[in-house]
């Protein structure tokens, strides 16, 4: 059998009133690149926080990394990745001040800092950046930079919230590159997006309306089930019909 | 862990653009500037003298007030009307009205017969400066006459001279009492207030979000911030005593060990405080807002600037709840009349007992995981 590093039973968060997250289910495999589509406001963000131990779900039970989400967050925490929506590096450090803070944080020791440091930056080829200030550097370097140091600790899991919102298509092109290889070695990597060509590289996507998982299988699947010539066109209609319907 | 978590608090304070500069330029102006501004002595009574004597006598009581070195004479030969004048557009804090047969009742033999001819008017817009004006009029005057009186029976009437003897700060100097004051405002300010904005700017910025996801432990995180804060607070303290003393030679005359003990227990109390507000406010306006509210409380009321002992009871009774009272009090109690510890155990007890309870909420509403 498949190894399960996400597994998700009947997840619901509400807001008050409101339901973000309305009884979803799924399980992600080992190395998995798992994409979680979605309308903004469709509930995927609060979803993710919760497989990232930083918020409770309302009901529900559910597993990452074999942790449990509703009582395990911190050990969640020890062996997940995560790159929020909003750039979240220390600007005022620099490049390889993030990596020894955030290499320091997960328990590494100041050699094996080092060595991360010098293998990710030239797998990056940000070398000459070392000594930069991230505050200064390009958007697109960043969001490199960033992942980099999502996976500074081997995490199982890496969440990636939106990563590459506001860069240029070739700079993208090149952070799935990243991401393809990373997942060649093992890590599951469960990303949000909006960019539909992005969907197109994934192994498998769910769409999300509403707070409901409404489709959900690899894209070749999802096109012809509904009958669409690309990824755009299933999103359209998915998302869509969930608007009609309110 | 902790390691790297300070390390990258210490990089981040030292490269602020605005904050090494500040905790070097505290100390100096605590120390040279505030102690003169926050003054509270009476000088410089502007004053005003009306002379229809004429005679020998009124002008050696002129003499003598002007020499007292409490006012600045503004006039020594005025007009009753251009005096009350002046009085009336606030340019003069006193009138000093020596009437026609002030000799003659210094030489009157039936000795203090009737009123003295001397009037004194005070300008008491300023309660304070006005009542302690017209003290020093009253001491003046009397001091004069009972020195001049060639009556016998005041002559024979027996004499209090009293002396008293100031414990402490025998020169009444101001500024000596109020240097620990000030360093008290200081700290709380430096501790208080920024490790607050530090948090709020790291919710602001995002990057709170990325410790949060990470193992680290809610409370290592604190106590990891509040490092270099602590740090700047022991480095003012000891700054601010050791221009004191080679400035004005004040030397503290209590226990270095004290110092440290109480600066360190306000800190607690003060960075919980921050900690708290922090938690509770999502941006930096929010949080700036609040701290302003509370630190005008905390100034006003902890007895740096007025005595605690002239509020009212209720006013009393709010100061209770003041850290900064505490802190102050032992303060001055330990800088001023050498106590230490044993002597002041019931502010170290209330500033921990507050300390504890501020700590205590501040790190269980702290939320990692929502």
């Amino acid at each position: 059998m498949e190894e399960k590093t996400v597994m998700i039973r009947n997840l619901v968060k509400k807001f008050g009133s409101f339901t973000a997250v309305d009884n979803i289910s799924f399980e992600v495999s080992r190395g998995e690149i798992f994409g979680f589509l979605g309308a903004n406001g469709a509930g995927k963000t609060t979803a993710m926080r919760i497989l990232c131990g930083l918020s409770k779900p309302t009901s529900g039970e559910g597993t990452v990394a074999g942790f449990s989400i509703n009582s395990e967050q911190e050990q969640i925490k020890r062996h997940i990745g995560y790159m929020s929506q909003k750039f979240s590096l220390y600007p005022d450090l620099k490049v390889w001040e993030n990596f020894e803070l955030f290499g320091g944080i997960y328990g590494l020791n100041d050699k094996e800092i080092r060595i991360k440091t010098d293998s990710m930056l030239k797998a990056l080829s940000l070398e000459d950046a070392r000594n930069m200030y991230v505050r200064d550097m390009p958007l697109g370097w960043k969001q490199k930079l960033a992942f980099s140091i999502a996976m500074v600790h081997d995490p199982e899991i890496v969440f990636l919230d939106e990563p590459t919102g506001g860069v240029d298509p070739v700079t993208r092109r090149n952070f799935w590159e990243t991401i393809y290889d990373a997942a060649s070695k093992g890590v599951t990597v469960f990303v949000t997006t909006h960019y539909m060509d992005e969907a197109e590289y994934c192994d498998r996507v769910s769409i999300m309306v509403d707070g409901r998982i409404e489709a959900l299988g690899s894209p070749a699947e999802l096109k012809e089930a509904y009958g669409a010539a690309d990824m755009d066109g299933v999103f359209t209609r998915i998302a869509g019909r969930g608007a009609a319907g309110q | 862990m902790w390691k790297y978590l300070v390390k990258k608090e210490f990089k981040q304070f030292l490269r602020d653009p605005g904050m090494p500069g500040m905790v070097l330029m505290f100390p100096f102006l605590i120390i040279l500037v505030f102690p003169f501004a926050t003054n509270m002595e009476i000088r410089n009574v502007r004053l005003v003298m009306v002379d229809n004597d004429h005679s020998d006598r009124s002008h050696l009581l002129m003499e003598k007030c002007a020499s007292s070195g409490w006012f600045e004479v503004l006039d020594v030969n005025a007009a009753p009307e251009s005096a009350q004048a002046l009085m009336d557009r606030g340019r003069t804090d006193a009138i000093l009205t020596i009437d026609n047969g002030f000799s003659q009742y210094l030489e009157d033999t039936r000795g203090g017969g009737g009123s003295v001819p001397v009037g004194i008017k005070v300008n008491t817009v300023n309660g304070t400066r006005g009542s302690i004006a017209g003290q020093y009029l009253n001491t003046c005057v009397t001091g004069f006459i009972s020195d001049n009186m060639v009556s016998s029976s005041a002559a024979a009437m027996p004499g209090f001279d009293v002396s008293g003897s100031y414990r402490f700060n025998p020169y009444l100097d101001y500024k000596l009492y109020m240097i620990p004051g000030l360093i008290v405002i200081a700290i709380t300010m430096m501790c208080g207030f920024l490790p607050a904005l530090n948090i709020v700017s790291e919710k602001e910025k995002g990057t709170i979000e990325q410790i949060n996801v990470t193992p680290v432990k809610k409370t290592a995180f604190i106590a990891c911030k509040m490092v270099p804060y602590v740090a700047v607070a022991y480095f003012m303290v000891f700054t601010c005593l050791l221009l004191a003393y080679l400035v004005f030679g004040y030397s503290c005359r209590g226990s270095y060990f004290a110092i440290i003990v109480y600066t360190l227990a306000h800190i607690l109390v003060m960075a919980s405080f921050g900690l708290l507000v922090s938690n509770f406010s999502e941006n930096t306006q929010q949080a700036m807002f609040v701290i302003w509210f509370f630190s005008m409380i905390f100034m006003l009321m902890s007895g740096v600037f007025t005595p605690i002992e002239s509020m009212p009871q209720w006013a009393k009774t709010i100061t209770y709840a003041n850290p900064l009272r505490y802190f102050a009090d032992a303060m001055r109690a330990i800088f001023l009349k050498g106590c230490g510890i044993r002597e002041t155990w019931p502010d170290l007890a209330c500033l921990l007992g507050i300390g504890s309870l501020t700590m205590t909420w501040a790190v269980l509403s702290y939320k990692k995981t929502a």
